[in-house]
């Protein structure tokens, strides 16, 4: 398989196709709702072709970054934002507002596009948006909990029977984002300064430290752990993003939208990131490659995605579509998509990351307080950033 | 005769100079065209601020932006000539170049698109004058000039031969490949062309040239068999170290390097300004990784030399399957391995603390104390490591005279004292090496690290090569970082390769 793609990445880099080459990483249904939607680019523009090669994910971002400033490498490609940033800084991508009017940004919720935006330019066009939502078994909880005091009740209930009334990775920053922005915390203020060692995070730190000792979350819960808690029924809810409905087997599900957060009464938000699609700035011919970014983020290619690989997309109107209107499980992570703090695209972000999941996991197994080990956290960072 | 062998010394020098020369003719060229462009750039964007026509560029005045009130980072701007009426701008160099200025004030800057054109911007009032070079046509290769200077080469060369003084027409050859470089003033490259130069002649007055040409002619084959070795090591093992070291001199910011001499290991060597006993100073990581590495190597000396002692008795049935089993540990890949105990370290659902519970004991918090996790760390990568000593103790043991064991029983020695005197000394010269390269393993051991403790509690069991990564890869790409701290780690493994084998051999002699 590995040897195919290599040949494939060969091919696409040594002969110089016409039309448009976009890498991607997609795999199964998300893989052939775009070749079926680049089938039907192809089939209009023969001369303009589009050339999809997949590139393993795990080596997209280092052979980017490396082929891009040398002149070889995709006109397009579609990736996570949280290197927008780093690539937007180095020079690996071409900023686009030149081409989007308002007509077309309107195509896209608030959110999603603003996490496309940095430093004043807007450097992709969302294709799809991943957020954290809550899974629950109905059998064992009918309705859903709606605030973080619910939650304390269900594990009150739960707790004695051996069920657990939510489990998450509750040592990662990412799925402890919820809590961090429902308390009122952010990672970076309004100027871009590091605001991690503050009131509010803290508290968010000992609302995750009282889920783990009132029974209601287990301790350093790992993500294959989560899921088969949830399948043996030893787990009522799950904070998880869409991902996760690939985990669940044998057990009947919902989701709904995470709860409030009782001491503030504002919603858990959790960390939105957006899929981009962007553009080389070293691509063959940019206006083309354009036409292609369009047609890929238009509503018809977005609700034709959005069917076949059930994927969150961020086109406002794609939503008025019957059949997506009717799908419970993507109206749920839409529904959250209202509640949500878009991912800092700040290279930075990617510093915060490990020392705030070391903090995380020496407060809630009890070994430190949340004051002092958010500023501990906070230094450190400091220490790294230039 | 001469004259051929002096040729031949000629052609292999003037090989290595001229790819010092090309390459200084291109980053010559390239700086001089970047220049020239950017300085035309500016005078453009310079003449148009001040109400002129731009010269040999195209461009204008651009207006400020005028931001969407529901999307900030979408503008509208406008184009003017000087004295000319607004009109949209349709031109995404213009409009890119007008809002990068925004963004970081970069007033001039060369197309990375491999073109040679220059984009300048000069501010003037509210307004921005800017201005983009036609493509530069870089200047063609030298051929001429080459050719020339390599047939004076050549000339001065065979001169010296005739003459009889070798080494000095070499030289003279030689140096004369220094010239061009010398006319595009990149002393760097004539310095090195006359460093080769120097070195041919030395060389030469030695006789080594004619040595090494007459060994590689009598040893045709062998250098036949040991060139595609040599070619892969080169290319797999000497390039990438040699990079790495150099790199470790280097700063990396948003894909830019820049110098930084020593600064990288007295960052890390002096703790960057941490306490002993914070869990990111280098001496408290690397005071870990020894720890870790010298309970490790104990370890699987001891329990591999044991199970190979059982292994190598004649009354044990089914040796094979055995053996088979035993070695199993070694032959899955490690992380593999290493995932797999770390889920059953798993505090509540774990294997090991189910087995606990079931015997009564109560269960192991393994994360959240310092001596748990280190422990196991270390009972993972024994069970990685044992194998491999067992293999090389058995080796050894089917090496050791059965005569000598008989001679021994004769003289009444029991089997503490055989094993003591007979079967230790003799297991010695081939477990060695293997500490040495298994400790050399152990030391390196990301994938344990990484994936088992991962660094918990808090960061403390790290060894020297995870934190090396975090450098890359966690704490802005400071590449250059964990350039520095390989390179540490490089230094530190051949001091112990040095040192520790000259102990073993030493310990060798005495028995």
């Amino acid at each position: 398989m590995r040897w195919l793609v290599a040949i494939a990445l060969l091919i696409g880099c040594s002969s110089s196709p016409r039309g448009v080459v976009l890498w991607h990483a997609y795999n199964g249904a998300e893989r052939d709702a775009l070749e079926a939607t680049v089938a039907t680019w192809n089939a209009e523009h023969t001369d303009e072709p589009i050339t999809l090669v997949a590139v393993p994910y795990d080596a997209f971002a280092d052979k980017l970054s490396s082929a891009i400033p040398r002149g070889n490498g995709p006109d397009l490609f579609i990736y996570p934002q949280d290197r927008i940033g780093d690539w937007a800084d180095a020079g690996v991508i071409e900023p686009i507002e030149f081409w989007v009017d308002d007509a077309r940004a309107d195509r896209f919720t608030p959110a999603s596009l603003a996490a496309m935006a940095y430093k004043g330019s807007l450097w992709g066009l969302p294709m799809a948006v991943k957020a954290l939502a809550l899974y629950y078994n109905p059998a064992l909880v009918p309705s859903p909990p709606r605030t973080t005091d619910d939650v304390l009740a269900l594990a009150h209930q739960l707790h004695p029977r051996g069920v657990f009334a939510l489990a998450y990775p509750n040592v990662d920053l990412y799925e402890h984002a919820p809590w961090l922005h429902g308390f009122g915390g952010r990672v970076f203020d309004r100027t871009g300064a590091f605001s991690i060692a503050t009131p509010e995070a803290a508290k968010a730190m000992s609302f995750a430290r009282s889920l783990v000792t009132s029974g209601a979350t287990p301790e350093d819960a790992q993500a294959s752990l989560i899921a088969s808690l949830f399948n043996e029924g030893r787990a009522a809810t799950v904070i998880s993003g869409p991902w996760f409905m690939g985990d669940i087997a044998n057990v009947t599900w919902k989701v709904t939208t995470l709860p409030t957060v009782s001491a503030t009464g504002e919603p858990a938000q959790p960390f939105a990131s957006a899929e981009g699609l962007m553009m080389s700035s070293r691509a063959r011919d940019k206006d083309a490659a354009f036409q292609v970014m369009d047609f890929l983020s238009n509503d018809a290619s977005a609700i034709a995605r959005a069917k076949a690989a059930r994927q969150v997309v961020p086109n406002v109107h794609a939503w008025d579509d019957a059949a997506l209107a009717h799908d419970d499980v993507l109206a749920a992570f839409r529904a959250q998509l209202d509640h949500v703090v878009a991912m800092p695209n700040d290279p930075r972000m990617r510093m915060v990351w490990t020392p705030y999941r070391t903090a995380l996991g020496e407060v809630l197994s009890g070994r430190a307080e949340p004051g002092p080990s958010l500023d501990k956290v906070q230094h450190e960072i400091e220490g790294f950033a230039r | 005769m001469t004259i051929y062998s002096q040729l031949r010394d000629l052609a292999f020098a003037a090989v290595i100079a001229l790819a010092i020369a090309s390459a200084a003719f291109v980053s010559a060229r390239d700086k001089d065209v970047a220049e020239r462009q950017l300085a035309l750039a500016n005078r453009s964007a310079a003449a148009l601020a001040a109400g002129q026509a731009a010269i040999a560029a195209h461009g204008g005045l651009v207006g400020p932006a005028l931001a969407s009130p529901a999307h900030p980072f979408l503008k509208h701007r406008a184009i003017r000539e000087p004295g000319g009426a607004w009109q949209p701008l349709h031109d995404k160099l213009i409009y890119d170049a007008a809002t990068r200025f925004d963004r970081d004030h970069a007033s001039g800057w060369l197309l990375a698109d491999g073109t040679g054109r220059a984009i300048a911007v000069v501010p003037h009032g509210d307004e921005l004058a800017i201005a983009v070079t036609d493509p530069a046509k870089p200047a063609p290769y030298p051929l001429l000039v080459m050719i020339g200077v390599l047939g004076l080469a050549l000339a001065l060369a065979a001169a010296g031969a005739l003459a009889g003084h070798r080494a000095l027409g070499t030289f003279a050859g030689v140096a004369a490949l220094a010239v061009p470089p010398l006319l595009w003033s990149s002393w760097l490259a004539a310095s090195a062309i006359a460093l080769v130069a120097a070195g041919l002649a030395l060389a030469q007055r030695r006789g080594l040239t004619d040595q090494l040409a007459d060994g590689m002619r009598r040893h045709r084959t062998a250098v036949g068999f040991v060139a595609p070795a040599a070619i892969a090591m080169v290319v797999l093992v000497v390039a990438p170290f040699v990079i790495g070291l150099v790199l470790g001199f280097y700063d990396h910011h948003q894909g830019t390097w820049t110098f930084v001499g020593i600064d990288n290991f007295a960052e890390i060597l002096s703790g960057g300004g941490r306490a002993l006993d914070d869990p990111l100073n280098f001496w408290f990581i690397l005071g870990v990784t020894v720890l870790w590495t010298v309970c490790n190597i104990a370890l699987h000396v001891t329990i591999g030399v044991v199970l190979a002692l059982v292994l190598s008795r004649s009354w044990l049935r089914g040796k094979g399957v055995f053996r088979m089993l035993l070695i199993l540990p070694w032959a899955i890949p490690n992380y593999i391995t290493a995932l797999i105990w770390k889920g059953m370290f798993q505090g509540e659902y774990g294997a090991i603390n189910s087995l606990l519970h079931a015997l009564g004991v109560s269960g192991v918090s393994w994360f959240s104390s310092w001596a748990t996790a280190f422990s196991a760390n270390v009972i993972t990568n024994t069970w990685l490591g044992f194998p491999f000593m067992m293999v090389v103790a058995l080796g050894a043991l089917e090496t050791i005279p059965k005569e000598l064991y008989e001679a021994a029983s004769v003289d009444g020695a029991n089997a503490w004292q055989r094993l003591r005197h007979i079967t230790l000394p003799h297991l010695r010269p081939a477990l060695g090496p293997a500490v040495a390269l298994g400790s050399i393993w152990t030391f390196n051991m990301f994938n344990v690290i990484y994936l088992v403790s991962g660094g918990k509690p808090g960061d403390s069991t790290n060894i020297l090569v995870t934190d090396a990564y975090r450098w890359a890869f966690e704490r802005g790409d400071r590449y250059g970082m964990a350039a520095a701290y390989a390179t540490i780690i490089f230094a530190i493994l051949l001091l112990w390769t040095v040192f520790g084998t000259r102990i073993v051999r030493a310990k060798g002699a005495d028995a």
